[in-house]
């Protein structure tokens, strides 16, 4: 066939090396509505149920008998399921219908009902509801802090820069597993040294990510994953019942911390048994519930791809986490991972949390270069910050950052590299030079810092939990260095776990330890005028954008 | 979230606020924020944040107050590990605000969690570990329920461990299964 | 296109996964390779999904169930169900043979004799890993996924952490499979290599996602509950 030349352009577009599947239910590669998926019913005996979405109380696989015994209201789900599907979705978009009157509504959902009421929204109903049911009413975002040769320096002057930026919780992880501790105190050192009140979490292997929590090198956990079926729930290691003894171990500790689902994961793992992502994602969302856990992370995750290859797939996502909202949990809602090639598409991704607002718009925007990102890569990036402040300031959307002046931030990472040269030194730790807190200070990557000794760094860290040093040590170590501003900073943080405040849910601190959850900070939304609004001081800063010219100057 | 359960919890809730405080006032709902705390009352979302709230309250499990926590004692040497753990009392506390703000669910986990912290960290550990798939056998699992609440009186736990025993004997996730 | 998700491809693997599931008696070919699966003989009995036969291939032979290796110098290489037999070149084209002949070198060239065996109990890369473990005399051991994923495990980590982990197929050069080998060779020596560098290439993801799912899902029909691994001979001459 002779080329049309404008075909022949088109496919030179970003938008074409991006994956696009067509629909393949059998496989679960179908957003929602899957033609497979359960009618919603329920039947109650005795006071248990012995009917779920269709599905005997024989039949029923390790996720129905935990979501029927641990995440269904018997009170009210017969009624809630009576309900007309269609009504339920109009009160959720209403904006006269506030959350609370919803709340009793939705927990009385079972998973495919929570399913067909989701299915009956537009992408920007979908949006009106999420600005409601967010349980924070502040919205915000968190933050990835990673490089790919886990140099803990730069790690440390990353994190201050990013907590400089806004972000209230801060994720690291490791290129290389054995890292990890020392990963978790450089992040919390960093972060503390920019914004105190900023918390952090190093994403690990579930047992080992405990351990370093109760050390109190980490604040807070995320990734701790749960699936919509059996098959793929055991190969990740776990089932319902042990997640939620994981769950109650966190909370004991005095630790926060969010599970993670997300579509695309049981098609990627290759058990989604031929059900739509979406309904999968519930029966996800009433494990989190069934367990008593405050928050999830999702919105396919580091599965987007997944979602982003069929159609109407980034409506599901916003979809799932709107569900997520409406039945009353903490909302990490993906954003979190390179998703397309494409700005246009990068933009469409981001724009359903971001202009409607959910706990943590991206549940890890890299505030690194992507080059550096070891969660394989985030939808937006430490060098989307110009554009991501512009969008906020263009349409007055609060996205969870900060513009900042470039000398602030030469000095919170310069401060933080050597808050954490202080550190080391204390806790005999591989040395810090003074020529790589010079680097970290002004680094862009990680191709900017000085080689270390890796081998050396991971003896160091196995040693670390060897001797059993703890975050009373790392105080010890800032005091110390006279670092005593980041030392009390860090006390405080491990104050908090003994009050348990920021256990509730969606909880952030401020810079002053003021905790701001869904308890405190509800979301009273009831249409224009009412609800969540950026206060003068912050849109001030908002407006405040490196690029804007004063027209005095001119 | 069963009423066996409901029923169990209601129980340890009752004799670990009489454990945890010795002046047991009984005082339910509403007292106003500002009066001098009961620690015997139910706490509601009026009662939050708990650590502005009641100070006086927050105690680790080793009795040190969060105001004894500073930071000239952590540098001397007298904040041990264990001072900086949160009290099965005050996860009750928590878990009655989460309760008053709608969210039973999460009352439901502090109430496993409160019984929790007895419990060494080697041994929680490894108590996740024996419910992960195909680690251990019924009797195991049954094994380590009694241990939950024999030695650690907790009966919730326990409860959960034998629910999931049964479960994984169903669904075959128990050792050799795979 | 070529490098970039190729949609005639993907439906190709669609189509052929459907057949298969459908339980019909054509002749599965994952890569439309018609030279590599000569030997794939065409059943003209229906059968389950994940049961067509496998390529008898005169460089990959079972030999029997493996055994649990009792010599502390060898790294056990593990790879899953669909290996060489139903697919046979990874996420990004490279043949499975060279990955393998990488691999094993890499484990040779340090001194260590590697075993390679085929495990059958899942097709998750890091459980794959953790049964390689309990097979190696020296603990250590490297799994090697359909798609190309690869991890190196030692035998006293949770199945699902890991010495080194190389989630990123597409960016796993052969190159890259020979210093997987070494540096597992180096792990079963005892020493404390520096882990193989790692490639950080953000939009492999975006590109790849739906292929690798696609080729996990197919790897997942051949898992057999229960069966243990087979000890696989290896000739590359």
């Amino acid at each position: 066939m002779k080329r049309q030349k404008r075909f022949e352009e088109l496919e030179k577009r970003p938008v074409h090396e991006d994956g696009f599947v067509d629909e393949w239910p059998e496989e679960g590669f179908v957003a929602m509505d899957g033609p497979y998926d359960p009618k919603p019913s329920v039947k109650i005996e005795n006071g248990e149920i012995v009917e779920l979405d269709g599905k005997k109380k024989e039949d029923f696989d390790l996720i129905d008998v935990f979501i029927a015994k641990h995440a269904i209201n018997l009170d009210t789900t017969e009624k809630v399921l009576a309900m007309d599907s269609q009504k339920i979705a109009n009160m959720l978009c209403d904006p006269n219908v506030t959350r609370d009157k919803i709340i009793p509504i939705t927990t009385g959902f079972t998973p495919a009902k929570a399913a067909e009421v989701i299915s009956q929204l537009n992408f920007v109903e979908m949006m009106m509801a999420t600005q409601k049911m967010r349980p924070r009413k502040t919205p915000a975002t968190q933050g990835h802090v990673t490089n790919i040769r886990d140099n803990p320096v730069l790690i440390a002057a990353d994190a201050a820069d990013a907590a400089l930026r806004g972000f209230p919780e801060q994720e690291t992880t490791t290129a290389v597993a054995r890292y990890a501790p020392m990963n978790a105190i450089s992040i919390m050192v960093g972060a503390q040294t920019g914004r105190p009140g900023v918390l952090t979490q190093c994403s690990v292997e579930e047992a080992e990510e405990l351990s370093l929590g109760m050390r109190g090198f980490t604040a807070y956990a995320e990734t701790i994953s749960v699936y919509g079926t059996e098959q793929v729930f055991t190969d990740g290691d776990d089932t319902p019942w042990s997640k939620g003894f994981l769950a109650s171990c966190y909370a004991s500790r005095g630790l926060k911390m969010r599970f993670t689902s997300g579509s695309g994961s049981e098609v990627m793992m290759g058990y989604a048994e031929k059900k739509s992502m979406l309904y999968l994602e519930a029966r996800c969302i009433f494990i989190t519930k069934g367990c008593g856990v405050q928050g999830l992370q999702n919105g396919a995750v580091s599965c987007i791809g997944i979602p982003g290859a069929v159609p109407s797939g980034i409506r599901e996502v916003l979809g799932e986490n709107l569900l997520c909202m409406a039945m009353d949990i903490e909302c990490a809602s993906g954003n979190d991972q390179a998703f397309s090639h494409s700005d246009i598409r990068r933009t469409e991704r981001l724009l359903g949390q971001f202009l409607a607002g959910t706990d943590y718009i991206s549940s890890g925007y890299s505030s690194v270069p992507n080059y550096d990102n070891t969660f394989a890569g985030s939808n937006m990036d430490a060098t989307d910050y110009d554009d991501y402040y512009a969008m906020q300031r263009d349409l007055k959307v609060n996205g969870g950052l900060v513009p900042v002046k470039e000398a602030d931030i030469i000095k919170a990472r310069n401060k933080a590299a050597k808050a954490l040269q202080a550190v080391f030194k204390s806790l005999d730790l591989p040395e810090i030079t003074d020529e790589e807190v010079e680097a970290a200070t002004y680094a862009f990557t990680s191709k900017d810092m000085p080689e270390r000794n890796m081998v050396e760094d991971m003896k160091a860290a196995q040693d670390l939990m060897d001797r059993g040093v703890t975050g009373v040590d790392v105080i010890k170590g800032l005091y110390a260095g006279g670092f005593t501003d980041v030392a009390q900073a860090v006390l405080n943080l491990l104050q908090q776990r003994i009050a348990g405040d920021f256990l509730q849910t969606s909880a952030i601190f401020d810079k002053d330890w003021n905790v701001i959850s869904a308890v405190n900070n509800t979301n009273d939304y009831n249409g224009p005028g009412t609800g969540y609004h950026i206060d003068d001081e912050l849109w001030e800063k908002i407006k405040d954008v490196p690029m804007a010219i004063n027209p005095a100057d001119v | 979230m069963t009423e066996i359960n409901d029923l169990i919890s209601k129980i340890v809730n009752n004799v670990q606020e009489e454990q945890a405080n010795s002046s047991s006032s009984t005082n339910t709902a509403t007292a106003s924020p500002q009066s001098a705390p009961t620690s015997g009352k139910t706490m509601t979302q009026a009662d939050y944040p708990f650590f502005q709230k009641h100070p006086d309250l927050v105690n680790a499990p080793t009795g040190k107050n969060v105001k004894d926590v500073t930071l000239e004692a952590a540098i001397n040497g007298d904040v041990k590990p264990e001072d900086l753990r949160i009290s099965p009392a005050t996860l009750k506390a928590q878990g009655q605000i989460a309760a008053s703000a709608g969210r039973a669910s999460i009352q439901s986990n502090f109430d496993r969690a409160a019984e929790l912290t007895k419990i060494p960290d080697e041994r929680v550990l490894e108590m996740y570990g024996s419910l992960r798939p195909y680690r251990s056998s019924k009797q195991e699992l049954i094994d380590m329920a009694e241990e939950l609440e024999n030695k650690y009186g907790a009966k919730i736990c326990g409860a959960f461990v034998r629910e999931a025993a049964d479960e994984y004997e169903k669904r075959k996730k128990l050792k050799g299964d795979n | 296109m070529s490098e970039e998700i190729n949609e005639k491809l993907l439906r190709e693997i669609i189509r052929q996964v459907i057949t298969e599931t459908k339980a019909t008696d054509k002749k599965v070919d994952f890569n439309g390779n018609q030279a590599s699966s000569s030997a794939a003989t065409a059943t003209a009995t229906k059968r389950a999904p994940g049961t067509d036969a496998p390529l008898q291939l005169d460089w990959f032979k079972h030999v029997g169930p493996a055994k649990k290796g009792t010599s502390t110098d060898e790294v056990v290489v593990a790879v899953l169900p669909g290996f060489a037999e139903h697919m046979t070149e990874n996420l990004k084209g490279i043949k499975h043979k060279d990955i393998l002949r990488e691999v094993t070198a890499g484990i040779e060239e340090q001194g260590l004799k590697a075993r390679v065996i085929k495990v059958y109990r899942t097709a998750d890369v890091s459980f794959a890993g953790s049964e390689g473990d309990q097979y190696s005399g020296s603990g250590v051991s490297v799994a090697i996924q359909s798609k190309g994923t690869s991890i190196i495990h030692q035998k006293d980590l949770e199945p699902l952490s890991n010495l080194e982990l190389f989630p990123q197929a597409p960016v796993i050069d052969l190159k890259t499979y020979r210093a997987i080998g070494a540096n597992a060779a180096r792990y079963a020596k005892g020493e404390s290599p520096t882990p193989v560098p790692t490639v950080n290439d953000q939009m492999a993801r975006v590109k790849y996602q739906a292929k690798s799912a696609l080729m996990h899902i197919k790897e997942t029909k051949y898992v057999v509950t229960g069966k243990g691994p087979d000890e696989i001979e290896v000739n590359f001459d």
